[in-house]
């Protein structure tokens, strides 16, 4: 707490970058058990239930109440915190999920790139028998944690290996929030997505709000849309240029 | 034609810093100045993605030409809301040098390889006040324009543009593709947010050389000398009325 506000505190007087470098390493030295971590999050985001596309989710997230919303980005002493955002694709997916809970009773699933778990818990709230996060930053790990338990749910397992390109397990759903921001992460997904199609029949499920890099993308053609949502007014505001979400299967000819 | 709008932005000296002439009247101090985006810029940004917020564009393009510090003011404009962004690479001499015309060329051989439905820019940058970058775009491309744009409106193949005039308003109707610029009632740009930076960093910036644009940066423009505006010279103060007419007359006012 006390090493956050003087950190807070330099960074607001325009210390050089290698201030901030330097309390980034004793902030990180400080913060190394899990548990402190955790209190880290919780300090520092807030719980935020309405205003989203799931209220029946309670997620820990940036609000303009946040001490880190005003701040320099490059002051927050672990990696970029996406997990903090409720994406909009990954809104429209959980929403999904929850109004067509037949969708993942009692399956196999696996939340790719999972952030903040929103997705992931709306599988698990529908009765899906197992589901499995999947994050490469570690501290989202631990938010999708202390989330899991903010809805009263055995916490969700989180992995944190890139999955893409590995071996496909047994899954029979994987969703897929905001993935498609990037073209080659896009190319590399859909070649994975694909072996996992073939040799599991996995049902691939994507959130999307309309970014260029997916409405221009090949995998447009082999996708079929499932819903529709437009985005509340604080969704927007963290999104500028993008107004609605959609969800999306993705049904290639494997 | 697609739905994409290209977008220039120009890095300037912040309007906040006062201006400082180099000793040798070569042209002004910009080494430790704090730079931003040319406000007419953001302007010209903040309609793009209004327009896309609308759905009558698909896609954000952000173009700047200048050396690596012209990737912030493009990270500014992706944390607005555009799409993706193009830095086209120009340095040294030839960044020195560079001036409407150069641009205008960079610009219109991007509009034609983006296949752009409409190009926004500034209506000038309040660093050389030119106001010929889009006029001499449109000039290039053959297309349409509607500078000193203060109401954008798309309809179908159509735009109508409301111009501020001297005394008054015009207002044009023209076909697309097509060149606007936007004056300083256009809008009121947006602030970045915090999940619009952290947003932001995810967007591509692809690099270009104006070579591989078939572009010749060559200049035919000399600067003979910048020079400060003339220094106000001190007032006299007088006591009475009879002061102030004795001193008139002296002077040969009355």
């Amino acid at each position: 707490m006390l090493v956050g506000d003087i950190l807070i505190m330099l960074a607001s007087f325009r210390h050089s970058t290698v201030d901030i470098r330097i309390l980034r390493g004793l902030y990180r030295f400080i913060y190394t058990r899990n548990s402190d971590i955790k209190r880290f999050v919780m300090e520092n985001t807030e719980i935020v239930s309405d205003k989203t596309l799931t209220p029946e989710i309670r997620l820990n997230l940036f609000t303009p109440n946040c001490q880190f919303w005003h701040a320099r980005p490059d002051t927050w002493p672990f990696s970029d915190p996406y997990w903090a955002i409720y994406w909009p694709g990954g809104q429209a997916l959980s929403r999904y999920l929850l109004n067509n809970p037949e969708v993942s009773r009692g399956k196999k699933v696996l939340d790719l790139g999972s952030g903040c778990g929103a997705s992931a818990i709306a599988a698990k709230l529908c009765s899906a028998s197992h589901v499995v996060a999947n994050d490469i930053d570690s501290v989202a790990a631990l938010a999708i944690q202390l989330n899991c338990e903010l809805n009263h749910l055995e916490p969700i397992p989180c992995v944190t290996d890139n999955l893409i390109g590995s071996e496909p397990e047994s899954w029979d759903i994987i969703l897929l929030g905001d993935m498609f921001y990037d073209e080659e992460l896009a190319d590399s997904l859909h070649t994975w997505l694909q072996k996992c199609i073939k040799t599991h029949n996995t049902q691939v499920y994507i959130g999307d709000p309309g970014r260029a890099q997916f409405e221009n993308h090949s995998i447009k053609r082999v996708i079929q849309q499932l819903a529709q949502y437009t985005l509340p007014e604080s969704v927007r505001e963290e999104n500028y240029g993008l107004t609605s979400s959609t969800v999306w299967l993705y049904k290639p000819d494997v | 034609m697609s739905s994409r709008v290209l977008v220039g932005v120009k890095r300037v000296i912040d309007y906040a810093v006062k201006i400082r002439v180099k000793p040798d009247r070569s042209g002004v101090v910009t080494d430790g100045v704090k730079h931003s985006m040319n406000p007419f810029c953001e302007i010209a940004v903040e309609e793009a993605v209004k327009l896309r917020e609308k759905k009558l564009i698909k896609e954000v393009v952000v173009v700047s030409c200048g050396p690596q510090q012209v990737m912030e003011t493009i990270r500014t404009a992706l944390a607005m809301g555009a799409d993706r962004g193009i830095h086209v690479e120009v340095t040294g001499k030839e960044y020195e040098t560079l001036g409407p015309l150069q641009v205008s060329k960079i610009m219109a051989a991007l509009a034609k390889k983006e296949e752009a439905k409409l190009v926004i820019l500034g209506k000038q940058a309040i660093d050389d006040d030119c106001n010929q970058t889009g006029q001499m775009t449109a000039a290039l491309l053959d297309w349409p324009q509607g500078t000193f744009a203060s109401e954008v409106t798309i309809d179908g193949d159509k735009i109508k543009i409301v111009r501020e005039i001297d005394g008054g308003l015009e207002t044009i109707q023209i076909n697309m593709p097509a060149v606007v610029t936007a004056d300083l009632r256009l809008n009121t740009p947006r602030y970045a947010t915090l999940p619009n930076i952290m947003k932001a960093k995810k967007k591509k910036i692809a690099n270009v050389k104006p070579a591989d644009l078939g572009v010749d940066l060559t200049s035919r423009i000399e600067t003979v000398s910048v020079d400060d505006p003339p220094q106000r010279l001190a007032g006299v103060k007088v006591e009475t009325v009879d002061d102030l007419v004795a001193k008139l007359k002296e002077a040969g006012n009355i």
